[in-house]
């Protein structure tokens, strides 16, 4: 069965399956027979995998494994393939500002229809108690901006959309 | 005068702090709880627990005749702010001495004084106490810009009435001083109620060292040694520590008899916290006081052995200084971390998510202040810091490497923390030796946020196996296509 799983920001596209004895995971650099057996620890495990034995201590949350092991947290993103394929919708990345976190708007500096350079400021926002200017990641045109003076947006919402660049 | 009954203004790991020690000293306890607000370790060691709304809930925590009127109705006699929130708040004070209940804090004169950064550094270098070059809008509107100017770059531009790093904007170039002014000039207006500025010149590299004080409010006052703070992400700190490495013995004497004469000009009363900006050349320059207890006040206790909430205490009974300045040491080393739900690798971004697993360090020389419960949510409404874990060694290099070995074995599951980012600072050769500014971590972000040895394979079988989803579908394929392991299928 299938599953792609996100590391610090890279994803990688595993395959899990048995052999009759253990559990195997293919990667894209190779097949790795592994096991996991609890200790007596809450989230306590005992993994064995790649010829080595790892103590850990694991809880599984909604979108995301985590894993404290050697002295370390790690966060395990699990991405559903059938899922992946439903959400995406074909924008270019640099066509949005995408929030980077929830915050207010303080002021709007664009209207869609305007053209702009990059660089040029879009909007003021604040997040965190601090105000961040989010400028044109590129020159063109503004096709929308979804967020008045004084809104409130949430983490990745869209703040500014440029139209799409004509080739 | 006695205290009786002590009411915590505050909540997470504070109010379970000053709660811990009220109730040693046998007082009678309550806390406040916003109706939405997770159930926290505070909860569950003070006696009673007020409910508060508001419209949200960092605004309960600042509504003054609401707390006024939920110790009088309680009868609790005394009221601790914390640290945050109204603990630097004048008119909670007045409120509160109206109402016949005693702060466990500083007057509301000094509260002013010092709230106001134009008016405290003026008070200060008046006193001859040393203070860095500076320009006040106030003291002619007309010419600030000229002023500030004059100050030469970099410079920091302030609000008057601000704290926190909040509305602080560096200034390196002459061409962006006068678009900065307006930006600062509107947070400030935004988050204090009030425009009026100050700039001063941007020390490079500089150390944030800091004293502890402790006055009777008669004039005398006692320090417990200095903390240095410079380790400091988006202008906050996350560790701190003390002895400052920075400092020779004369040079130690001398900060922290400055801070402690600043105090005794105001005739400070209870805990305060004298805060500097120290130069590479070893010159050092007034910044602000903070008249409450310290987030960091922990490190404090580690080596002087005082419990500084008891000692606010006392001088809020009126009873006044528990030692004179000669029975006070500074014996060790002790290191303070702030574990915050904020992901290190995305600019300090906060997190929320639910605690799954909590396991909390202990051992020798460790101390857990904690804010959080397993199995607790993390939410956006309060600050990021879950906890704060403090360690005391003999020596520094053993300080160092006790806080790594707790730090390391904080498990925290089910929100992202800043546990490993604490981590690789504390691992840092700069960390080790010393040689750190308050600009240290923007400097070395790269490093600090380096992914460590690729586990990948061992985390993704961990993963997988732990999906229970995914092990019960792989056992119902039937064994003879299981075994065929059909990658790429």
């Amino acid at each position: 069965m299938q599953r792609i799983f996100q590391i610090d920001g890279e994803e990688t596209d595993c395959w899990l399956g048995h052999d009759g004895s253990r559990f195997v995971l293919n990667t894209p650099t190779g097949a790795v027979a592994c096991q996991l057996d609890p200790t007596g620890l809450p989230g306590g495990y005992t993994l064995r995998a790649k010829g080595v034995v790892r103590e850990l201590r694991l809880v599984v949350g909604p979108e995301a494994t985590f894993v404290h092991m050697d002295g370390r947290t790690y966060e395990v993103g699990r991405v559903d393939p059938a899922e992946r394929l439903a959400g995406s919708d074909g924008g270019a990345s640099d066509d949005r500002l995408v929030a980077p976190m929830p915050g207010v708007v303080v002021s709007v500096a664009v209207k869609p229809g305007d053209a702009v350079e990059e660089g040029q400021p879009l909007l003021v926002i604040e997040s965190m108690k601090l105000e961040t200017t989010l400028t044109a990641p590129r020159d063109g045109v503004v096709a929308e901006m979804p967020f008045a003076e004084g809104d409130s947006f949430g983490l990745k919402d869209i703040l500014a959309q440029l139209a799409p660049e004509e080739e | 005068m006695t205290i009786s009954k002590l009411l915590v203004a505050n909540r997470g790991e504070i109010a379970a702090r000053v709660l811990r020690t009220a109730k040693a000293r046998g007082l009678a306890t309550a806390v406040l709880r916003h109706a939405t607000e997770q159930e926290g370790p505070a909860h569950l060691i003070a006696d009673e627990v007020v409910t508060i709304d508001g419209p949200t809930p960092v605004a309960a925590y600042l509504d003054i005749s609401q707390i006024v009127a939920a110790a009088t109705k309680i009868g609790a006699d005394a009221v601790h702010p914390g640290y945050g929130f109204l603990s630097e708040n004048a008119a909670f004070v007045a409120a509160l001495e109206e109402a016949g209940v005693t702060f466990v804090g500083p007057t509301s004169q000094t509260i002013d004084l010092m709230g106001d950064k134009v008016r405290a550094r003026a008070f200060v270098e008046e006193r001859g106490f040393p203070v860095a070059p500076s320009a006040i809008e106030d003291d002619d509107p007309a010419s600030f810009v000229e002023r500030a100017r004059a100050v030469g770059y970099p410079l920091l531009i302030k609000p008057s009435a601000g704290g926190g790093g909040k509305g602080m904007r560096v200034v390196r170039e002459d061409s962006t001083l006068e678009t900065e002014i307006e930006t600062a000039r509107r947070e400030g207006e935004r988050y204090f109620g009030d425009g009026r500025l100050f700039v001063e010149r941007y020390i490079e590299r500089p150390r944030h060292i800091e004293v502890q004080v402790m006055g009777d409010g008669q004039g005398n006052v006692v320090h417990f040694w200095e903390r240095e703070c410079s380790i400091q992400r988006r202008f906050q700190k996350i560790i701190e520590e003390t002895p400052s490495p920075a400092l020779t013995p004369e040079q130690r004497d001398e900060i922290c008899e400055t801070a402690a004469g600043i105090a005794r000009a105001v005739k400070y009363r209870g805990a305060g916290t004298v805060e500097f900006i120290y130069a590479q050349d070893g010159a050092f320059y007034f910044l602000e006081m903070n008249t409450r207890l310290q987030v960091e006040h922990p490190v404090t206790e580690l080596v002087t052995g005082f419990d500084l909430v008891a000692e606010q205490l006392r001088v809020a009974a009126g009873k006044g200084l528990s030692a004179v300045q000669a029975d006070i040491p500074q014996t060790g080393h002790s290191i303070e971390l702030r574990i915050c739900a904020e992901d290190a690798t995305a600019d300090f971004r906060p997190a929320i998510g639910d605690i799954r697993l909590l396991d909390e360090p202990q051992g020798e020389g460790v101390r857990v202040d904690s804010g959080i419960l397993d199995g607790g949510k993390v939410t956006t409404d309060f600050d990021p810091m879950l906890s704060k874990l403090i360690v005391h060694g003999p020596d520094r290099a053993q300080a160092i490497a006790r806080a790594r070995n707790a730090v390391q074995n904080y498990v925290i599951l089910g929100v992202t923390t800043n546990t490993g980012y604490l981590d690789a600072i504390l691992a840092h050769p700069d960390f080790a030796s010393g040689d750190v500014s308050t600009g240290f971590l923007a400097e070395q972000s790269e490093t600090l946020t380096a992914p460590g040895e690729d586990v990948s394979d061992l985390l993704m079988a961990a993963a997988a196996l732990s999906d229970a989803r995914l092990v019960s579908d792989v056992m119902q394929i039937p064994e003879m296509y299981r075994k065929m392991g059909g990658w790429r299928n």
